[in-house]
């Protein structure tokens, strides 16, 4: 029973850490909550699974068209659902024009794909039972994703350009950053790691269009718990809601493991408003 | 001429003597095309069901035309697609009933639309038969022009409890179920009728169904002793998951269930094909084949005659053929009995049907009993065996 907890808890953890890392993503240019991050990630194995099953390319090739489809799909949340409203941010109008986007993206999904679940391919085919590739790949996709984010982020130039429109975005354009432009690459980057997570999901998941409304409230989750725009938050509380899940899906059950988890994230939002990691902010006054 | 007061009382009492003789009525009445409305979800999430049925009505009512029509007058499909929608379902039965006027209506499909628009038919009177299975659909009072021509949900549920406690001869059954509000009302009714009957219903739930791991519930279901799996969903994601999850715990539990068991799409999503195997979901006598691969022989000449006449069956169920078949011959036999279109003498029709061998089922209505198909032609079926539109039956039936 504890494998079966650690196996599958650690796998839905991480798409749900890396569908927080995809909110993180899109926030951190732009200080938009985007609830289109589990649209992504569905799109990642509904995409996914068309370019590989259904049109019969090499993984490979599907995996990449994939994320280049996503990251259009980013670029277009950041054109059509975040850019108008930017100016009114403290009137939270993003959350109806991105929900507005993330219900258009699942229906469309649902009258081009079908409202079944479709199969997912095997990608490299390695492991059975508790180490079925199902279980270790979302793992691995996830370290892949943050060690690159983190190379990103520290070592290279765009990646800073990145930080500092993140950490200060007026500072940022007053060094002369195209802002504009980052925030644009920053909702493609969004696109790719939400592609990522429901590709490497995609055994797990299965190529379903409802995976969308449920990847966009359970990939918050991660968010809300480690911070905002913290991304070891995400990862850390992810991995942690992941596992949580699915040992009250062992001890109590179905329907009584989502009042569990939703339990716990009250529970740790009224001990810590902030989030865990997230640091307090000063209020202006 | 001076007209006199005798010729103005002659004359009066001419007019009045021919006004209190009833005209003819106009030929027109006995030549119009008898109009049937069909409320199908041709588009849309659940319009796979429509498939099936509309090539059934369309079959009936080329032959039911080729061969003179019903006395004399041709038989004319209206058809509305309401995509499965409640809100265009109520719409278009108020069109078909005020605008285009037609004589009965066949449909809606799913339960969901039908809880919509059975209280517009009932008020304006319009004969109508469905094969939709929510059990409140079917109030001779409320409703006396609605007939069920398909099993209602008890029907169901009683085929399948008489097939694990009968047939399979299990005492120790766990009832599996979605958590939608048609999963929840599926298991709470099956858990409650199984306890009646006196088996053991060691273990019941109802399961996210995109939840991603079916381990904890089946390990649980293991543990507890359950000798068959009563699963009530139509979600296929987690029916393939329970599937492959029973044969990684190297289980051979029979899954014993809803239609959608058998679906299609179930064998893309299960690991390997034998993770399909010993899984048996609801099917119907008349369109079940037997280990010599034969069907009933009543079926078997209807797919012949489907076949001759070019209608597919490799990508539907031959139960959604057949009941489009029996629906539309259903009307045109009540107009051709009652001798009218009138809603009161086709109703009145259908009530005296006994044991009305259709293809699909061997209908019985009364005026206080108005499911009319029969518990005892519901049957398992092998739900891995689908071979145009028919399935093999289940282990344990002669």
């Amino acid at each position: 029973m504890l494998t079966s907890i650690l196996a599958s808890g650690l796998a839905a953890g991480a798409i749900y850490a890396l569908v927080g890392v995809t909110y993180n993503t899109m926030f951190s240019t732009s200080r938009v909550m985007s609830f289109t991050a589990g649209q992504l990630a569905m799109l990642g194995g509904v995409l996914g699974s068309m370019f590989t099953l259904k049109l019969g390319l090499p993984i490979i090739v599907g995996f990449v068209l994939t994320l280049a489809a996503c990251a259009i799909v980013g670029i277009i949340t950041e054109f059509v659902a975040v850019r108008p409203v930017l100016k009114s941010l403290d009137q939270h109008l993003y959350v109806l024009s991105t929900l507005a986007l993330a219900l258009m993206i699942q229906q469309v999904a649902a009258i081009k794909w079908g409202t079944e679940p479709q199969p997912f391919p095997r990608v490299i085919g390695l492991g059975s039972g508790v180490w079925d590739e199902k279980f270790w790949l979302p793992v691995v996709a996830c370290a892949v994703t943050i060690v690159g984010l983190e190379y990103l982020y520290r070592r290279t130039l765009v990646g800073r350009a990145f930080v500092a429109i993140a950490e200060d975005n007026f500072a940022a354009r007053a060094l002369g950053l195209p802002e504009r432009n980052l925030r644009i690459a920053s909702y493609a980057l969004a696109g790719v790691i939400g592609g990522i997570a429901g590709f490497s999901g995609g055994q797990l998941l299965l190529a379903f269009f409802a995976n969308g409304a449920l990847l966009n409230f359970y990939g918050f989750v991660p968010v809300a718990l480690g911070g905002l725009g913290n991304n070891r938050g995400a990862i850390v509380g992810g991995l942690a809601l992941g596992l949580f899940q699915q040992a009250a899906n062992f001890l109590v059950g179905g329907i009584f493991s989502s009042v569990a988890v939703f339990t716990l994230f009250i529970v740790v939002l009224l001990a810590a408003p902030q989030g865990l990691f997230g640091g307090t902010t000063a209020r202006r006054v | 001429m001076a007209i006199s007061r005798r010729n103005v009382l002659l004359g009066s009492a001419g007019a009045l003597g021919a006004a209190s003789f009833s005209f003819p009525k106009p030929a027109i009445a006995q030549s119009e095309p008898i109009k049937i409305g069909c409320l199908a979800a041709i588009t849309g999430p659940s319009s796979a069901p429509t498939v099936g049925f509309n090539r059934g009505i369309n079959f009936a009512v080329e032959n039911l035309n080729a061969a003179g029509g019903v006395k004399g007058r041709k038989i004319e499909l209206v058809m509305r697609d309401t995509q499965g929608d409640p809100t265009k379902a109520v719409n278009a039965t108020q069109e078909l009933i005020s605008q285009a006027k037609v004589h009965a209506i066949w449909g809606p499909f799913n339960s969901g639309e039908a809880l919509a628009t059975t209280p517009i038919m009932g008020r304006a009177k319009i004969p109508d038969i469905h094969p939709c299975v929510v059990e409140s659909l079917i109030d001779t009072k409320k409703y006396p022009n609605a007939f069920r021509m398909a099993p209602s949900n008890s029907q169901w549920d009683d085929a399948v409890r008489n097939y694990c406690l009968n047939v399979l001869k299990v005492k120790k059954v766990a009832v599996i179920g979605d958590t939608t509000g048609y999963g929840v009302t599926a298991v709470g009714a099956s858990v409650a009728a199984f306890k009646k009957d006196g088996a053991d219903v060691v273990y019941q739930a109802n399961i996210d169904a995109t939840q991603p791991d079916m381990t904890p519930d089946m390990l649980r279901a293991k543990n507890v002793g359950s000798e068959a799996i009563v699963v009530w969903s139509v979600t296929t994601g987690m029916e393939a998951r329970m599937f492959n999850t029973r044969a990684a715990m190297g289980w051979d539990v029979p899954f014993v269930g809803h239609p959608s068991l058998a679906s299609g799409e179930l064998a893309g999503l299960v690991e390997k094909p034998e993770n399909w195997k010993k899984v048996y979901a609801i099917g119907y006598k008349s369109c079940s084949y037997d280990a010599s691969g034969k069907l009933p022989p009543k079926s078997e000449e209807l797919v012949a005659r489907l076949a001759k006449a070019n209608v597919s069956l490799n990508d539907t169920l031959l139960w959604w053929v057949a009941g489009g078949i029996d629906a539309i011959e259903l009307i045109a036999k009540a107009v051709a009995e009652s001798g009218s279109t009138e809603s009161a003498g086709i109703v009145k029709y259908w009530n005296t049907l006994s044991k009305y061998p259709g293809y699909f089922g061997t209908y019985t209505f009364t005026p206080t009993q108005h499911n009319g198909y029969p518990t005892e032609e519901i049957v398992m079926s092998e739900a891995s065996t689908a071979k145009n539109g028919t399935f093999a039956l289940a282990p344990g039936y002669t």
